[in-house]
């Protein structure tokens, strides 16, 4: 497996995730975020102490956006012929197989992606066992 | 070609969608090309060699290398488009590159993907290397214990 | 590229034979992909079954909203009773025994009326864009083992219904290099996911190559013989349809043309200049640039000859470019200051400036100095 390319340092402005207003306090109010869309809403109108909004400022530096702490993206793979796509951006790209694969398939796809010297991200996946 | 077709307009036609375009949503909406004569596999005017009159590809045959280019008056012949030119994988890297930049680059056949054509090949030697074995990781913490006392039993 | 006046009849063994037809002028009209597809979206939905829900449906009964004050919803509720309905919710698209929300309407429009002049343009398009095996390449056909796109196979390989069983037709394409993209759509058929299996379309698979033939000449008896083959179609050369021409709105599909067909497509369509013979009002589209390479344009002797060279050349100023340190980078100095060169050569930055010692005071001054 080749390294990834060298980059610059990926920072993440800002790591928590953002919840959704009020979903601390009820039960059928789930976590992943909605915009707060009502004219008295606190959230919405940014008072202090609030929650955060998601918005754009939050965003990656294009250079590492999409990158993974290795420095690869992801590229979803379902055969060895996806595999074969990633030739020439090993050390950009990554391969990461798809959830339905079958470990018999797996194995074929792992051992090519090795020949190739392109970095599976779920290479143990369905293959290797606890013992 | 017909008088009605050019490269510039094929690629307006196949930009969007292409048998040979593999687009995936995750990494920033990557688009690959599946095209044989794309010598960096990726969907774009210049690389993409089906619609354009002179094409390098180089591919891997089990243990060899296959050079392909594309004859630019065979262009509506598709059976007689294609030659082939064959390198053993014993074949010395640099006897490689030169024989592909000579066959090509130096015709005046595509200049301009030189750089592409070496790595390429220099890409798939590398990969008809015999595959190094996994380095066995030493077992650390718990599970080095119960290692040891399986050994020690 | 030159261009190419005509096409090799291929033989029904796969030789090229020494017959040959120009090109038809269909295959040099504007190819636009924009046109193709909008017409192709209309046109696919001609075929469609209009469907609606009775209009009384789920509004049989004489609910009336309770008000409010009664604490429950003021939904329609079923009067009387004696019954279990009684009292239940209705009419409302959340209700048991509800309508639908939006019920479907028999006025729903499910045919597009298409301008006739823009499926005529469309189908020529499509027409042209089947002669470039660049684009059949990325619509997906295989066709790396066909002699020549547009491939014309002799009408005399169809003649006294030699075509009639289905082994001849599939010899047939084998032997004119369309057996790999046959092979490609056996090897495609798929169950359909989703509940469209239980609606008559079970499974899904790729197109092969349309066989275009001419009935007078070729007889009809091909059709029979082609129609099981998986893929593969016949159309008739006079009733040439947009959908089998370009599948999806995606152009380039794989024509297997009968020489008669092939020679019939010129009266068909006519040219830019000459009405068509069975068309009526009907002139070939020409095209809005007769060259459509756009490097070849402009690097073309004519255009270079007007174009006035550039202004400046490599020492223009250029307007928005990154700051350079002329202290760091010595060929921003240069551009500065030309003198840096020979200061540099002369390493006159390294030189002790040349000093004699000042001189020794006189003694006098000395004397007179510290006289007190």
């Amino acid at each position: 497996m080749v390294a990834a390319k060298k980059h610059i340092t990926i920072v993440k402005k800002r790591t928590a995730p953002f919840k959704r207003h009020q979903s601390d306090r009820f039960m059928r109010v789930g976590e992943s975020w909605r915009k707060p869309k009502g004219i008295d809403n606190r959230v919405r109108r940014r008072f202090k102490g609030q929650a955060a909004m998601p918005k754009i400022g939050y965003g990656s530096n294009k250079r590492t956006r999409h990158m993974m702490p290795s420095g690869h993206k992801a590229f979803l793979v379902n055969n060895i012929r996806d595999v074969d796509l990633l030739l020439m951006h090993n050390r950009t790209h990554a391969a990461e197989i798809s959830h339905a694969v079958s470990s018999r398939k797996r194995i074929e796809i792992i051992a090519r992606a090795k020949q190739l010297g392109v970095k599976v991200t779920n290479g143990k996946a369905k293959v290797t066992t606890e013992s | 070609m017909a008088s009605n077709m050019s490269s510039d307009l094929i690629w307006e036609c196949t930009r969007g969608q292409s048998a040979f375009l593999c687009k995936r949503k995750s990494a920033g909406g990557v688009q690959f090309s599946r095209d044989p004569l794309n010598l960096v596999n990726k969907h774009s005017r210049k690389y993409d060699g089906f619609l354009s009159d002179k094409a390098i590809g180089i591919n891997s045959s089990d243990k060899s290398i296959v050079l392909t280019t594309k004859k630019a008056d065979k262009a509506n012949k598709p059976a007689s488009l294609l030659q082939t030119s064959s390198f053993k994988a014993t074949t010395p890297a640099r006897n490689l590159y030169r024989s592909i930049v000579n066959s090509t680059v130096k015709n005046g056949y595509r200049a301009d993907l030189r750089a592409e054509a070496v790595s390429r090949a220099s890409a798939i030697k590398r990969s008809q290397r015999p595959v190094r074995a996994d380095r066995v990781t030493k077992a650390r913490g718990a599970k080095a214990r119960k290692e040891k006392e399986v050994s020690s039993e | 590229m030159a261009s190419r006046p005509t096409v090799t009849v291929i033989s029904a063994d796969g030789s090229a034979s020494e017959q040959t037809h120009p090109l038809p002028e269909v295959f040099k009209a504007p190819i636009r992909p924009d046109i193709v597809q909008t017409v192709h979206t209309g046109m696919a939905k001609n075929k469609r079954q209009p469907y609606a829900v009775s209009e009384k449906a789920g509004h049989q009964t004489s609910a009336e909203s309770w008000g409010t004050g009664r604490a429950v919803a003021r939904i329609p509720r079923v009067s009387g009773g004696g019954t279990h309905r009684a009292g239940q919710a209705a009419f409302g698209n959340m209700c048991r025994s509800g309508r639908m929300f939006a019920p479907t309407k028999v006025w729903r429009k499910w045919h597009q009326k298409i301008n006739l002049n823009q499926k005529r343009f469309a189908t020529v398009s499509a027409l042209a864009a089947s002669s470039s095996p660049a684009l059949l390449m990325a619509r997906g056909h295989q066709v790396s083992t066909v002699p020549e796109v547009p491939l014309v196979v002799s009408s005399s390989a169809f003649t006294d219904s030699a075509i009639v069983k289905t082994s001849a037709a599939l010899a047939l394409l084998r032997a004119v290099g369309a057996g790999p993209d046959v092979e490609k759509v056996k090897n495609s058929r798929k169950l359909r996911a989703g509940k469209g299996k239980l609606r008559g379309r079970r499974h899904r698979q790729r197109r092969g190559p349309l066989v275009v033939y001419s009935p007078e000449e070729d007889g009809k008896d091909l059709v029979r013989a082609f129609r099981n083959i998986p893929g593969v179609e016949t159309s008739s050369v006079y009733a040439l349809n947009l959908l089998q021409l370009a599948p999806g709105g995606h152009l380039g599909r794989f024509i297997v043309w009968t020489s008669s067909a092939f020679a019939a497509l010129d009266k068909i369509y006519g040219t830019t200049t000459e009405a068509s013979a069975l068309k009526k009002d009907f002139l070939l589209p020409s095209a809005l640039i007769s060259q459509p390479d756009l490097p070849k344009l402009i690097n073309s002797s004519e255009v270079q000859a007007v174009l006035r060279p550039v202004k400046g050349g490599s020492i223009t100023k250029r307007a928005v470019v990154q700051k350079k340190n002329p202290l760091r980078n010595m060929q921003v100095l240069l551009r500065l200051n030309p003198y840096a060169a020979q200061y540099k050569k002369e390493k006159l930055g390294q030189q002790k400036v040349e000093q004699d010692k000042p001189a020794p005071m006189p003694e006098a001054f000395g004397t007179m100095l510290h006289e007190n």
